[in-house]
């Protein structure tokens, strides 16, 4: 009998062990994210010991992005599901996701969103009425960066409970890196004194509120020449608003950055990076810049 | 259970990004898909198109919305063995879509 329980046992730890070698292997812990610099920071958290996903394609919107069913059992797998919140993606209310390991990393300033301007329009019979809307791209303000970056760690450590020590390593070295970056914009934009900008989107409410610098925007597709009507329409708001640099989310084509310069304003490309850029990465890409802005200030 | 699907329901709807917008919860229940929608304004949408499409994004069956809102169709195993995105459209710009997994499928709940 005793013979008979022990093959049993090395029969079951053979077949326990051949079960769980590919399981070791295949079963890194993942974090899903819906914008680039919540990937970036799980990526620098993970310390190459965690699968990021982060599935919109180059090119697309990540407030806009619509999954397919593959996308979403994909992220309904992940261990931790870190959301931009602020109204950033829509995607996460059009499908179930796992309460306990979805972590909305801007619940902790929920109090210091910037409300957008309201836009009043009508159809059916519900006569005229108001939309209301939040400025989502947080992270342009380092500091609420840091946050996110915390309430994403905060949230791997609880939910990949191995990796503990790791995180809490890899989110020390990350938040000095966005200590840093913050401390430099403050620096820059002080010492830039390039008055009121122009945006070629409305994507900088934090950064201007955060480093103090006043942006107005207009709404030119990134893909997109500008139209005549919109260039007048930029001509009218230079006279207006007396501003000096012109921020572009995206490098604008040659004729565009010579139309600029007819306009008496200097050209600044500040990619916001809600997707993931080509090359480089967050932290090279908001160095670089704060380096075209301090470059733009000795121009204008 | 229902309980579960009338709570994730209210969560669907509460979570919305803007006001004024379509919102969609589809769940399984006994065999069948349901679907349910509600303006966040709290209106009820009275009439609709409801397309069922697969994985792939193929067009499987279209259905209309019944008055108080809601749709209904018997789950075939086989076409959603791979999840299904219900889409509705109550037309003037309004449209929506929830995403069935197979996890969701399977657990019965669409949660």
């Amino acid at each position: 009998m005793k013979s008979l329980t022990l093959a049993r046992r090395t029969v079951l730890g053979l077949v326990l062990s051949v079960a769980a070698s590919p399981l070791v292997a295949q079963d890194r812990p993942t974090v899903a994210a819906d914008s680039y610099p919540l990937a970036y920071f799980a990526d620098r958290l993970g310390a190459g010991a965690v699968d990021v996903i982060f599935p919109v394609p180059a090119g697309t919107d990540p407030s806009f992005w619509r999954p397919g069913v593959s996308d979403i059992a994909a992220i309904q797998g992940a261990r931790v599901i870190a959301l931009n919140g602020a109204g950033f993606s829509t995607w996460p209310t059009k499908a179930s996701l796992p309460r306990s390991r979805t972590v909305e990393t801007s619940a902790g300033f929920a109090d210091s969103l910037i409300r957008t301007e309201t836009v009043t329009h009508s159809h059916g019979d519900d006569g005229e009425h108001s939309h209301t809307a939040t400025a989502s791209y947080t992270w342009l303000d380092f500091s609420l960066a840091s946050q996110q970056a915390e309430a994403l760690a905060d949230a791997m450590i609880r939910q990949i409970p191995d990796l503990a020590a790791e995180i809490e390593s890899e989110r020390d070295a990350l938040l000095a890196d966005l200590s840093a970056l913050d401390e430099r914009a403050r620096a820059v934009i002080g010492d830039a004194a390039i008055g009121p900008v122009i945006a070629s989107h409305p994507r900088y409410q934090y950064f201007a509120r955060a480093y103090d610098l006043t942006i107005h925007s207009v709404d030119w597709d990134a893909r997109e020449e500008p139209t005549e009507d919109q260039w007048a329409a930029l001509d009218a708001m230079v006279v207006e608003t007396g501003a000096k640099a012109f921020v572009w989310e995206a490098e604008p084509s040659e004729a565009a950055l010579s139309r600029i310069g007819e306009l008496g304003l200097v050209s600044v490309v500040m990619p916001p990076l809600a997707n993931k850029p080509d090359e480089g990465d967050f932290m090279d890409h908001m160095n670089a810049s704060l380096d075209r802005i301090e470059a733009a200030s000795d121009q204008s | 259970m229902r309980r579960l699907f009338a709570t994730l329901a209210v969560v669907a709807f509460a979570t919305a990004a803007h006001a004024h917008q379509l919102n969609v919860f589809a769940s399984v229940q006994d065999g069948d898909v349901v679907v349910e929608t509600k303006f966040s304004s709290g209106k009820i949408p009275v009439s609709g198109e409801v397309r069922v499409l697969d994985d792939a994004g193929q067009v499987l069956s279209t259905l209309s919305l019944e008055p108080d809102g809601t749709a209904c169709f018997p789950l075939d195993p086989n076409l959603a063995s791979e999840g299904l995105t219900i889409e509705v459209s109550t037309g003037e710009g309004h449209d929506d879509y929830w995403i069935l997994t197979p996890s969701d499928i399977a657990s019965g709940s669409g949660s």
